[in-house]
């Protein structure tokens, strides 16, 4: 069993020793000071680390605006965010959204971007967009993608005709986007892809077409390029790649291909590993993540951004996210349930009818509605993003506070009122980092 | 013309209406009228106006807080059956919103069930608008009415019992309707004068019964000849009148005002609100013409749905000499031609989202079928609908309405345009599916995109290579 107060080693992961010793004596250094590191289009500016876990807040300017990290990113796929306007996004705290790069280029497509001056312009949002390379669709549409050195040959889902996606027409698609974020193209495999050769040659493409997406990118000054980890779930290649990825200084960093149904224990294995070796004054995205408990998780492993559109999807499927796990609110026993969706949420659906803005939502009505009007929808939309908004907005007070293993153990309660029933990755990943669930 | 609707019990005093001014002065033909009705704690109406109309108890695709922020509407119809489906897991539970809490912002069960803004006057009726037709006929004591989980009988009593729980600010008694006869044929005669004496029965039994007085009685006016109803007419006139039970009128089809004009002026003292299903701009001010007050107005929630975006006011502005004919009344956005029109929906709309978007944004969400391309189109088109009312309650002060009227006849498209674009779902409480072999094979939605992905990928075959084909390079 491993003692809870030592530190990531704990994990029992093969790490070079003098960089882990590098990298946790900086931590105590920072522990009461603040470190900013600038690039063209971005200040990273480390406000509080827990003293525990590996957690980190921060704040992140992009050329849209402030965001204060660790942030869960909604996820607009084309341009909207599931019937809420950008009014009602705004609203609900966020700051930081994505646009999805191969939905955009099919519709509206690269043409009407440009004319209209951009996405921001185009869906009337004044905050920050983070767009995805359009890479990710060749996990989500493999069948239909064929990848060689030059890019990705898609059929297209509309009509069958082919296509071709290369990382300079990533790159032109981003820079017409206007994307404060934009992702590098990379050749994205599931983790539990069985052929370890082309894992490597994916993850070795993966770093080319990263300089292939530097050189292509028009607007340095005022998109940021982010790269992308990969290498599956084999940590000595993952940290080939994080070696790699790192000597070309792109402004942030991303995790990429998980969340593709390998094991949690593999998915938490691959996360400590990369944010053990990745500098300290950039931010760290794991891509694709969405699941409150995945996001504390990786906020003690050392994550700051997140994204899925699971929040917003399970919505339309009437789900609500709350404190004490998810809710149908299509079932039976929420028809005559007048209570708030969640008791407690400071969200405009669940607040008190007392307070400003109170719509004073009930479960009855969201069942009553739920898969029926768009209604119901848009209102467990504003909810969801709200709550996990909210959750990254509790965990950072938490690490500024030094109070962050108090929040993870809170949050854990919630979800396992038993104080057992602990998922066994979640309790092994936060004992790699100090945090003992099972202690009571 | 003043007339204050003075019921005899003092706290039933419920509702204000007054005319301020009419259009009489313009011709004996033209009864046109301005007025402002007003119930306690809502936001007064000035009329001629129109009401929102709500499905399942939401105004479709805006939620509580745009409605409040963007929407000028001050009113909304509900249906009784959008609410009272029996559940098919327990079928003993009554309909849950009977027992919503209210609280000070929601006051009565509808408001807190709903989520409805409380500045919002209520108006509750059995069926939704447009009503599904009912292949089952009225009773002597029901009407048949469509849920969401299939037709029912709705009893007098229970009606009047659900409507005393509700408390909503203004309701319509049952009427034996013919719902199920195709739109625009009339009933028999025998049928008809059927109608005309269940609904003199029920309205009778309805004023016989206590009723919460913060309800008011609009009752309703049957789409029948008026020498067919004239005994039931004159009912609500002589005694309902003076008793102060009865508030205003729910008319079926405007046409019949002139006739009440001519045989029961007094009932003219009270509010008109149209149940028709005007389907232009046109027709409304027809109606207004008639003397309508209060519309509803289901062509709004069709129209969004078809992917317009109204395109009028009144009065009509003058024709661009350029023009080649009259005016569209819409703007189809799914057409391909906004796809990069930064302008606003349409010119000179102030509405939210003409002044946060733009044709070429809202193009794209119809195009991509995303929901917020309906949300805009409803906080658009109701916007426009509520400044057309603007101008028509302006016209009328001004005393020029009948010449505007006219003009706008001859500026605009005496249609609405069809829109291309593909609608959101249908849901099941929103049309009966119809059987027969000339219906096989029909869906009223098109299958999901999952559907659709798998049947192209088998279309496209194996072939990665799409041999044969020209290779576009670009467009992912």
């Amino acid at each position: 069993m491993s003692d809870p107060t030592v530190d990531s080693g704990s994990l029992g992961l093969l790490v070079e020793g003098r960089q882990r010793i590098g990298m946790w004596a900086t931590a105590r250094r920072m522990a009461s000071t603040t470190k900013s590191a600038s690039s063209a289009a971005l200040t990273f500016e480390l406000v509080g680390k827990c003293s525990t876990t590996r957690a980190r807040a921060s704040i992140l300017t992009l050329p849209h605006g402030q965001v204060n990290l660790p942030i869960f990113m909604p996820v607009a796929t084309q341009a909207s965010l599931k019937g809420l306007t950008p009014e009602q996004l705004e609203a609900t705290g966020c700051r930081l959204c994505l646009n999805n790069t191969y939905h955009l280029g099919l519709k509206p497509g690269q043409e009407v971007l440009d004319a209209v001056g951009g996405a921001h312009k185009f869906q009337g949002w004044n905050h920050n967009l983070l767009t995805d390379s359009g890479g990710f669709q060749m996990v989500s549409l493999l069948k239909l993608a064929n990848v060689t050195e030059e890019g990705v040959r898609f059929l297209s889902p509309h009509d069958g005709s082919p296509m071709l996606l290369t990382p300079e027409h990533s790159m032109s698609l981003q820079n017409s986007i206007g994307s404060d974020i934009m992702m590098q193209l990379d050749d994205v495999l599931v983790t539990t892809h069985p052929d370890k050769a082309r894992m490597r040659e994916a993850m070795e493409r993966s770093v080319r077409w990263l300089d292939r997406c530097i050189a292509a990118h028009k607007y340095p000054e005022r998109q940021n390029l982010f790269c992308i980890i990969q290498g599956g779930l084999d940590l000595e290649m993952r940290r080939e790649c994080c070696r790699e990825m790192v000597a070309r200084d792109t402004p942030g960093i991303a995790i990429g291909g998980l969340s593709g149904g390998e094991a949690k224990d593999d998915f938490c294995k691959v996360v400590v590993t990369c944010t053990e070796q990745l500098p300290e004054l950039k931010p760290r995205y794991v891509m694709g993540i969405g699941y409150p408990e995945d996001l504390v998780v990786s906020v003690a492993l050392g994550a700051d951004m997140f994204d899925c559109v699971w929040p917003t999807r399970t919505a339309r499927f009437g789900n609500a996210i709350t404190k004490h796990g998810v809710l149908n609110m299509k079932r039976e026993i929420y028809a005559a349930d007048y209570g708030p969706i969640e008791e407690g949420c400071g969200c405009q659906c669940c607040r008190p009818v007392d307070q400003e803005g109170s719509l004073g939502i009930t479960r009855a009505f969201i069942h009553h509605n739920a898969a029926k009007e768009t209604v119901a929808a848009h209102l467990l939309t504003l909810h969801n993003v709200w709550y996990q908004l909210d959750l990254m907005k509790q965990a950072r007070e938490a690490i500024i506070a030094d109070q962050f293993p108090a929040f993870v153990k809170k949050f854990f309660d919630g979800l396992y009122p038993d104080g057992q029933s602990y998922p066994d990755w979640a309790v092994n990943a936060l004992r790699g980092v100090g945090i003992e669930l099972l202690d009571g | 013309m003043t007339v204050d609707i003075e019921p005899q019990e003092p706290e039933s005093t419920a509702m204000r209406f007054e005319v301020l001014s009419s259009a009489l002065k313009e011709g004996a033909s033209a009864a046109a009228r301005v007025g402002r009705l007003a119930l306690p704690g809502r936001r007064p109406i000035d009329t001629p106006n129109f009401i929102a109309v709500t499905s399942r108890g939401t105004l479709p695709h805006v939620t509580p807080d745009n409605i409040s922020k963007h929407l000028q509407v001050s009113g909304a119809y509900f249906s009784l059956e959008d609410f009272v489906e029996k559940s098919q897991q327990n079928l003993s539970r009554p309909p849950p919103i009977f027992s919503a809490p209210t609280n000070p912002n929601h006051p009565t069960p509808l408001y807190s069930f709903t989520g409805t803004p409380s500045h919002i006057t209520t108006i509750l009726a059995a069926r939704r608008l447009p009503a599904v037709p009912s292949p089952i006929g009225n009773s002597t004591k029901s009407i048949s009415i469509f849920t969401n989980t299939g037709f029912q009988n709705l009893s007098t009593t229970d009606y009047l019992s659900a409507i005393s729980t509700l408390k909503p600010d203004i309701t319509v008694p049952l009427a034996d309707l013919t719902n199920n006869s195709p739109p625009g044929t009339s009933p028999t005669s025998k049928r008809a004068l059927r109608m005309a004496e269940r609904t003199d029965e029920w309205i009778v039994d309805w004023f016989n019964s206590p009723l919460s007085t913060s309800t008011s009685t609009f009752a309703p006016v049957l789409p029948i000849p008026y020498p067919i109803q004239w005994e039931y007419l004159s009912r609500l006139a002589e005694d309902y009148i003076p008793s102060g039970q009865l508030s205003g009128l729910a008319v079926h089809d405007p046409d019949i005002i002139p006739d009440l004009h001519s045989h029961q002026p007094t009932l003219l003292s009270l509010p008109l609100l149209s149940l028709s299903n005007p389907s232009n701009p046109h027709h409304i001010l027809r109606h207004v013409a008639l003397g309508t007050d209060i519309f509803t107005l289901p062509l709004i929630n069709a129209v969004s749905d078809a992917g317009l975006a109204l395109d009028f006011t009144f009065p009509a502005p003058p024709p661009p000499p350029s023009s080649p004919g009259p005016l569209p009344l819409a703007t189809d956005l799914s057409l391909p031609s906004f796809s990069t029109s930064v302008t606003p929906l349409s010119e000179n709309c102030t509405c939210y989202a003409c002044s946060a978007h733009h044709k070429s944004y809202v193009h794209h969400l119809l195009q991509a079928r995303e929901m917020l391309g309906w949300t805009l189109l409803q906080i658009h088109n109701h916007a426009v609908m509520s400044a057309f009312f603007t101008g028509v309650q302006e016209s009328i002060r001004r005393g020029t309405f009948e010449k505007e009227r006219l003009n706008f006849g001859r500026v605009y498209d005496s249609e609405m345009p069809a829109g291309v674009g593909e609608r959101p779902r249908m849901r099941g409480y929103q049309y009966k599916s119809q059987g027969g072999e000339e219906n096989a094979g029909k869906k009223k939605n098109k299958p999901a995109w999952q559907k659709e992905l798998a049947a192209a990928a088998a279309a496209a075959g194996d072939g990665g290579d799409g041999a044969g084909k020209v290779e576009m390079t670009m467009p992912i």
